[in-house]
């Protein structure tokens, strides 16, 4: 579903990803966790050319994303993106934020789209906050709008960057919840958080990343019993402390 | 003094004064017009990706913000002809006030823009939404909201520099004050009639500016 060979990207001068490989499964959900400025983010935002690489091979659901020739819309289309600040559009209501591009990017009918826009909020638990503004929501509610706004589009990848880091703690659950839903229907997915109990519950493998490179990657129950590296030992100790 | 004030003389004057109000008006608000299309293009061209547009705009914009609008409107008036270009002088105002404000409006339409969060065009981009539909949909509406009041801000500078038309001969507000001081030597009464139809453009505009940012209200928060 997403395969990355040896993928190189700079910033100027600044190396964040040094040769990453990386090849995940369809309905594989894959948690990546590291040190902050570590390029989790950087990772998957080149997935759907948010960010451009500039060496190594990205295969996407079929598609070479990394030759510029590959027109990213249409896979843009297939993969929902969730980042950490929701980024929801707020002259918008939820229900207008998650049926905008399944009108204008999949040109469904308004009618069709609002009734699955419905649908999917209902899904997530907001079937009651269909008309308000997203300033008018709380973060862990706004998050989850943000989850549908992906979902709507009917995506065959969803993507999350830390979506829990920005939000209360009474609200993280909320979101978790939604997401242990979506793994469990069978979504291919890549969540950066250092929520280390849903890695454990819901992931397949977990990666761990620093100064660009994938340090190691391997089953929840594997990686935290038996991290075979002492830079993941050290980050686990450290997190899992606090 | 004041019994040496005569509204008599005033409302003698009144047809001219009238006739002056609406040519002020309607120079503004060719002028407003013109200088919105010009100051959405400039903008456009300003952020685009096309370098030597982009170089071009910020040229225009940079060389009318730097120099006074009169140099602007005397080239424009005694600088083209002696060029070979001929204009009637109301085409001519028009254009030095398109241009000027155009260039002003270009900034305070790219600051609208640029106010938007990177995060929601990050997010309109990943949804697979191309360029166009990014600027109708997330863009320009709370660009808009944000823009409306400096625009209308930048409107009322552009009605009161339209004074400078006076200078043209251009039979306008101010060229109204003018005429009435030169035939009867009645400067105060000439001016404060001018400033009191300004007043007036100056309060429509400044009640539009209140009603446009209590529409929009629900967008800052
Ligand atoms: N747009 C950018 N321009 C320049 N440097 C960037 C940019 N985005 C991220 N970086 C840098 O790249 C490195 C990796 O960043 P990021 O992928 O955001 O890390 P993480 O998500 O693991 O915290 C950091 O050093 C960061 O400062
Ligand atoms: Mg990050």
């Amino acid at each position: 579903m997403i395969e990355f060979k040896e993928v190189h990207k700079w910033f100027g001068e600044l190396h964040v990803l040094k040769g990453i490989t990386l090849k995940v499964a369809p309905a594989e959900v894959l948690v990546v966790c590291g040190p902050s400025g570590s390029g989790k983010s950087t990772l998957i935002r080149c997935i759907n050319r948010l960010e451009p690489i500039q060496k190594g091979e990205l295969i996407v659901d079929g598609m070479r994303v990394h030759e510029s020739k590959t027109h990213m819309t249409k896979l843009r289309a297939e993969i929902g993106f969730v980042f950490q600040q929701f980024n929801l559009y707020p002259h918008m209501t939820a229900l207008q934020n998650v049926t905008l591009a399944p009108i204008k990017v999949r040109r469904i009918a308004r009618k069709q789209a609002e009734e699955e826009g419905r649908r999917v909020l209902a899904k997530v638990g907001l079937g009651d906050k269909l008309h308000q503004y997203p300033a008018q929501l709380s973060g862990g509610q706004q998050q989850r709008v943000a989850i549908a706004r992906g979902l709507c589009m009917k995506p065959k990848i969803m993507l999350f960057d830390e979506p829990t880091s920005a939000l209360d703690p009474e609200m993280i659950n909320e979101v978790l919840e939604v997401m242990r839903n979506l793994a469990r229907e069978g979504m291919t997915m890549i969540v950066v958080t250092h929520e280390m109990g849903f890695a454990r519950e819901v992931s397949h493998r977990v990666a761990f990343m620093d100064f660009g490179e994938l340090i190691e990657i391997a089953p929840p129950e594997e990686f935290f019993a038996r991290p075979r590296s002492e830079r993941t030992r050290l980050f686990l100790s450290k997190i899992l402390t606090h | 003094m004041l019994e040496t004030f005569n509204f008599r003389v005033i409302l003698e004057y009144m047809p001219l004064f009238l006739r002056c109000f609406w040519a002020t008006l309607w120079l503004s608000g060719a002028g407003l017009l013109g200088a919105l299309v010009v100051g959405t293009l400039a903008c456009g061209m300003r952020i685009g990706r096309f370098t030597l547009l982009s170089w071009a705009a910020g040229a225009y914009i940079e060389s009318i913000r730097s120099t006074p609008l009169l140099v602007q409107l005397f080239f424009f008036y005694f600088g083209l002809p002696s060029l070979g270009i001929r204009m009637s002088e109301a085409a001519t105002g028009i254009l030095a006030l398109t241009l000027n404000s155009g260039a002003y409006m270009a900034e305070i339409i790219r600051a609208g823009i640029q106010s938007i969060p990177h995060g929601q065009v990050e997010a309109a981009v990943s949804s697979g939404l191309n360029y166009l539909q990014r600027m109708r949909h997330i863009i320009l509406p709370q660009a808009i909201g944000v823009t409306l009041p400096p625009l209308l801000g930048q409107a009322i500078v552009l009605v009161k520099d339209s004074a400078l038309l006076s200078l043209i001969s251009l039979p306008e507000l101010t060229r109204a004050g003018q005429i009435m001081t030169s035939e009867r030597f009645m400067p105060a009464e000439g001016f404060l009639t001018s400033a009191l139809f300004y007043l007036l453009i100056y309060y429509s505009l400044k009640a539009l500016t209140h009603w446009s940012q209590k529409r929009l209200i629900y967008m800052q928060t």
